[in-house]
């Protein structure tokens, strides 16, 4: 028996991946252990998929059509279903995601061109990067409970948590693009004795700028999908609607008709914004461009090729 | 030389911190109007002397004076640069970057407004003109062939009018005509501004048909040409290979 023990454990000692697949084999149990998830509980949650899907199932698109009596702020129009709760929170997440961007990109341009270390002196290039870091260390939804604490439920909250991590995100792309432009228009700038901001704003800016529209796009990409979200702790938008109706009326297919709805438009806008940001792409001979079979079933993509 | 030089490097050494210097004990002077021609082989040192010049790397040691005052003292747009590639700002238009010569002699509310004045719209203008690029004035520079590029950054320099233009292989990789042209060029810039130019070619024959004086780098020092080599229709010993 002695024996055995020992041949087993010299048989793991010399495998190396084994070995380490044991260590986080026993640590992933551990953490199991430590978080009481049991799989009685798991199955609770397969029952409880059943069931709300059951409710969601088929989706009530009346949030298309019918009027939000209750919309924040108030719709005026004449019209019902452009005040639904659809258009309504479809439109405030795109006004929201549109303001961030712009708010985002006039506050990140500076910043990003005070972080550049081919622009600025080192020091101040280090902390405005650290104000960039800290800025995107909280996400859009901490920044949104934030706001809805400081200034109360509504859109303006969530114009004002997706522009300040719109603000660290982008100042981080910003940077590092600016960085990246060529040695030799900024050291032209440099010999005729232009001060720094003349420099940034006239040679180093332009240079980059097809980086930077790129990059702004994206960014307006990214913040219609996360200003959603923000609209779940009161931060206006699409979420907001969501929330409505999730508590404490639990009316799950409502909600999947917003989700469908939130779903249509994102894809829409990725696709304009992928067309417009590969005009701005050098060199696009060698951009895999993705289809859209690939864009509304991510995994058809790779099976593709 | 009549009149104080523009240039004046005096025992300089010229290189990179914590490096051996490239080139040691330099002497070098340029006068008003002058055109200064730079030879030496690759690697030897040529563009650091010149962004040394220029202000972006100081020296080890010695003095790099302009006009009598240390180089980084320098006004505003009195010194020009045309890198080896050129420092175009390559997705804007042939218009925006002759402009951006005239950056110096702006105020700075039309820099923040970006509202160049009529004066320095003239001046661009008639540079563009004078380089032959009138129907590229608005063509992207990344569109333009190498050697419209060149009459580009020498138009820029144009509307600048420094009194000192460092120009590193300006000529490098241009036909025979294209580089008369560049030559033709840049003479009127001296001609019509009183500019001093030096200038970095790799070709030493024709660097002497349109340079008041032609210098070499060669152990790791600044010499003058001698009248022996002046008068090789070959080029350079170093060129033969021999050094």
């Amino acid at each position: 028996m002695m024996g055995e023990i020992q041949r087993l454990s010299q048989f793991v000692l010399r495998r190396p991946i084994l070995r380490t697949a044991i260590v986080l084999g026993i640590m992933a149990v551990l953490a199991v252990l430590h978080l009481e998830i049991t799989l009685s509980r798991l199955g609770d949650a397969a029952s409880n998929l059943v069931i709300i899907a059951g409710e969601a199932w088929p989706p009530d698109f009346s949030v298309l059509t019918d009027r939000a009596a209750w919309a924040y702020p108030p719709c005026e129009m004449q019209t019902d279903w452009m005040c639904s709760p659809a258009v309504l929170g479809m439109t405030q997440t795109l006004e929201i995601a549109f303001l961030a961007t712009i708010f985002g990109m006039a506050m990140s341009l500076p910043l990003a061109a005070a972080a550049a270390t081919n622009l600025s002196p080192p020091l101040l290039a280090q902390i405005v990067r650290q104000v960039l870091a800290a800025l995107r260390v909280l996400p859009s939804l901490i920044w949104a409970l934030i706001f809805v604490i400081l200034v109360g439920i509504g859109p303006l909250a969530g114009v004002l948590a997706m522009t300040m991590y719109t603000v660290g995100y982008l100042g981080k792309l910003q940077y590092e693009a600016l960085e990246g432009v060529s040695r030799e228009p900024l050291e032209v700038a440099r010999a005729m004795g232009l001060p720094r901001w003349q420099i940034a704003r006239f040679f180093a800016i332009p240079e980059a700028a097809n980086s930077l529209i790129s990059q702004m796009l994206f960014m307006f990409e990214y913040n219609v999908r996360h200003g959603s979200v923000v609209g779940l702790v009161g931060a206006g938008g699409i979420g907001w609607y969501m929330q409505y109706y999730l508590e404490p009326f639990k009316l799950y297919d409502r909600v999947l008709a917003l989700v469908i709805v939130m779903y249509l438009v994102v894809i829409i806008i990725d696709q304009i914004s992928l067309r417009v940001r590969s005009q701005f792409i050098e060199d696009d001979e060698h951009i895999q461009r993705p289809k859209w079979r690939g864009t509304i079933v991510p995994w058809a993509e790779s099976s593709d090729d | 030389m009549n009149s104080e030089p523009i240039l004046s490097i005096q025992s300089a050494e010229i290189g990179f911190e914590d490096s051996r210097p490239l080139l040691e004990d330099c002497n070098l002077e340029i006068g008003p109007g002058e055109i200064v021609g730079l030879i030496g082989r690759s690697g030897i040192g040529k563009t650091t002397l010149i962004r040394t010049i220029a202000g972006l790397i100081r020296p080890l040691s010695g003095d790099v004076l302009f006009a009598g005052a240390n180089i980084s003292h320098s006004a505003r747009g009195t010194i020009g640069l045309i890198p080896q590639r050129l420092g175009l700002i390559q997705h804007q238009t042939v218009g925006y970057n002759v402009l951006m010569g005239a950056l110096p002699n702006s105020t700075g509310l039309q820099s923040i407004l970006s509202l160049p004045s009529a004066e320095m719209r003239d001046s661009t203008r008639k540079a563009i003109a004078a380089v032959g690029l009138e129907d590229k004035t608005l063509t992207s520079v990344n569109l333009l062939s190498g050697g419209q590029q060149r009459r580009v950054a020498i138009a820029r320099s144009m509307v600048q009018n420094p009194q000192l233009l460092l120009a590193d292989e300006c000529l490098g990789e241009l036909d025979a005509d294209t580089a008369r042209d560049i030559i033709g060029l840049l003479k009127a810039l001296v001609e019509d501004h009183s500019t001093s130019i030096l200038i970095v070619d790799h070709n030493p024959v024709r660097a002497r048909t349109f340079c008041d004086r032609v210098l070499q780098l060669r152990g790791r020092t600044i010499i003058p040409l001698s009248e022996e080599e002046q008068d090789e229709a070959t080029g350079l010993p170093q060129y033969r290979g021999d050094e």
